[in-house]
């Protein structure tokens, strides 16, 4: 997933982040140019394009769960794939390097900044294989994937 | 095999998993294709057709019956359902990349966009008042999400970018290094047939990333060749492909069935697999505007998808139909589209709707067991 990354000079007394208040503006001095808003200044969000097409769905099989099941196993085919593929380029530049053994990999422990980062590719990756399910969330609330269980709720409820 | 997707510069690069991810559905699809696909006749031959028989007394008549009776088959299903599957992995693989770079690629159409010199030729011009037509917006063409014509953020490019790396997925290579294989396939076609045709203005109509007009521009190289499209994403795209190919073509946002030309001004109209992405009454307005669009003697080119001979094969090809969105396929199937040139007001005797078979692989036949196109061929 794409992140843009803070910017680098924050000036919060310049500008806060949003749309200044009708008080907040009379209170703050006039200063001789009007300052623009400036793009760089708050984190935008990254530019999220659509993952599900709009269209009719078909049904394939009597029961639409196994219609779901069906997507989410071709998916987790693909990953298997994907992982494979990673770890074989692994592998051999490892191999090629003479750099470490098999049972230098058995051995491994994470730290807890890898263990981290790991923890992210997973989240991602269970939001990949899942799919099926979000999307049909989507269709219900008009509304982008939920991030937490408290947006879901609130998407439904509203 | 065939040769590699050339990259250019606008192509978005691939990450290790992104690009094993592309490599899986191509695999997957390949599979689909020539171990799988085969498969529905076999099981129609063997079961489905004399099941029908023993019921009817009779084989069954059209694509309709074929469906009715392919669509209660286990087999059939589980095929269609990994074909669908397929084809919304393969948009999703080639979407991961193009969302994590899409501010370069943005930045980067617009560089080539200003680009001066020698490549510098062709222009872009968008009209923000063209309205989308319904057969765009209704449903995802194709299944790609937000179709041609959707834009995610400003002066987007990403419409583009990934339809022209999914082409290449789609057609497991058929479409060529440079997804120009239908440009070329007609074109190829023009010359043999008109070999003294040197068009001085030639239109291209629906022209997406502009992959089947560029061919046409090099090929004239003092012709002047135009290219439209309603999907503004689309026009950026291929403006700033042409220019990273260093080709000029003049691309504009218009609607096929009602340009801003003058009357007469084309020697030759040509679209390539587009009509069938339209409508009915769209389709008759786009032949009308071609007869139109072309000076006295002027040659109008449409190159069309097969739609199967018998009501099996034509149930198969219309499987894009149901499960790809390509909702006025259908029609097309039924369609005498040479009739319709001549409701356009093209001369009886002027018009030909042709079979024109080409070679691909199995990987790339999608199903039929010999692949063929069709144009429809006309002179004003």
């Amino acid at each position: 997933m794409a992140r843009r990354a803070p910017p680098k000079k924050s000036s919060p007394a310049k500008r806060a982040p949003g749309k200044p208040g009708k008080a907040a503006k009379s209170a703050a001095p006039r200063s001789a140019r009007p300052a623009k808003p400036r793009l760089a200044a708050a984190p935008t969000a990254p530019v999220r394009i659509a993952r599900v097409s709009k269209g009719k769905k078909p049904q394939y099989f009597s029961d639409p769960a196994i219609d779901k099941l069906l997507w989410i196993s071709l998916t987790l085919m693909e990953e298997l794939s994907v992982t494979r593929d990673r770890l074989d380029t692994v592998e051999r530049l490892l191999d090629s390097r003479r750099v470490l053994r098999t049972s230098d990999i058995e051995g491994y422990t994470p730290t807890e900044a890898a263990a981290r980062e790991r923890s992210d590719r997973r989240t991602a990756y269970v939001d990949r294989v899942l799919r099926a399910a979000q999307a049909e969330l989507e269709e219900i609330t008009g509304r982008d994937m939920p991030a937490s269980e408290a947006d879901v709720i609130a998407a439904v409820e509203a | 095999m065939s040769a590699p997707f050339e990259e250019h510069e606008l192509l978005p690069r691939p990450l290790h998993d992104e690009r094993a991810r592309q490599q899986f559905v191509g695999a997957f699809r390949g599979h689909l294709a020539s171990r799988l696909m085969p498969g529905n006749y076999a099981v129609y031959r063997a079961r489905v057709e004399p099941g029908f028989e023993r019921e009817h007394g009779r084989k069954p008549a059209d694509r309709h019956e074929v469906r009715a009776a392919m669509q209660r088959e286990p087999s059939y299903q589980f095929w269609s359902a990994m074909q669908r599957r397929s084809q919304e992995l393969m948009w999703e693989s080639v979407i991961d990349p193009t969302e994590r770079l899409l501010p370069e690629l943005v930045a980067r159409a617009k560089r080539l966009a200003r680009r001066a010199g020698r490549t510098a030729r062709g222009s872009l011009a968008l009209d923000p008042g063209c309205v989308v037509p319904r057969y765009h917006t209704a449903a995802d063409i194709h299944l790609q999400p937000g179709g041609y014509h959707t834009e995610f953020t400003d002066d987007d490019v990403a419409a583009g970018a990934v339809y022209d790396r999914a082409l290449n997925i789609y057609s497991a290579g058929g479409t060529g290094p440079r997804n120009e294989v239908l440009g070329e396939l007609l074109l190829n076609y023009c010359r043999e047939r008109y070999p003294e045709l040197q068009p001085a203005r030639l239109l291209d109509m629906g022209c997406a990333i502009g992959n089947s007009t560029l061919p046409w521009a090099r090929a004239y190289p003092d012709c002047e060749v135009h290219a439209i499209d309603v999907a503004a994403p689309q026009l950026r795209y291929a403006h700033a492909r042409a220019r990273a190919l260093g080709v000029g073509v003049h691309f504009s946002q218009q609607n096929a069935e009602r340009t801003s030309f003058p009357d007469g001004h084309f020697d030759v109209v040509v679209s390539h697999i587009m009509l069938h992405e339209t409508s009915r009454s769209a389709l008759a307005n786009i032949l009308r505007e071609c007869l139109r669009l072309l000076r006295p003697g002027g040659l109008m080119l449409h190159l069309e998808i097969p739609r199967g001979r018998t009501p099996l094969e034509k149930f198969l090809y219309n499987w894009e139909t149901w499960n790809n969105n390509e909702t006025f396929a259908g029609y097309m199937t039924d369609a005498d589209l040479a009739a319709l040139a001549q409701d356009a007001g093209f001369a009886p005797d002027r018009v030909e709707f042709v079979d024109h078979v080409v070679r691909r692989s199995r990987e790339q036949r999608l199903y039929s067991e010999e692949p063929y196109w069709k144009i429809l061929v006309a002179r004003r």
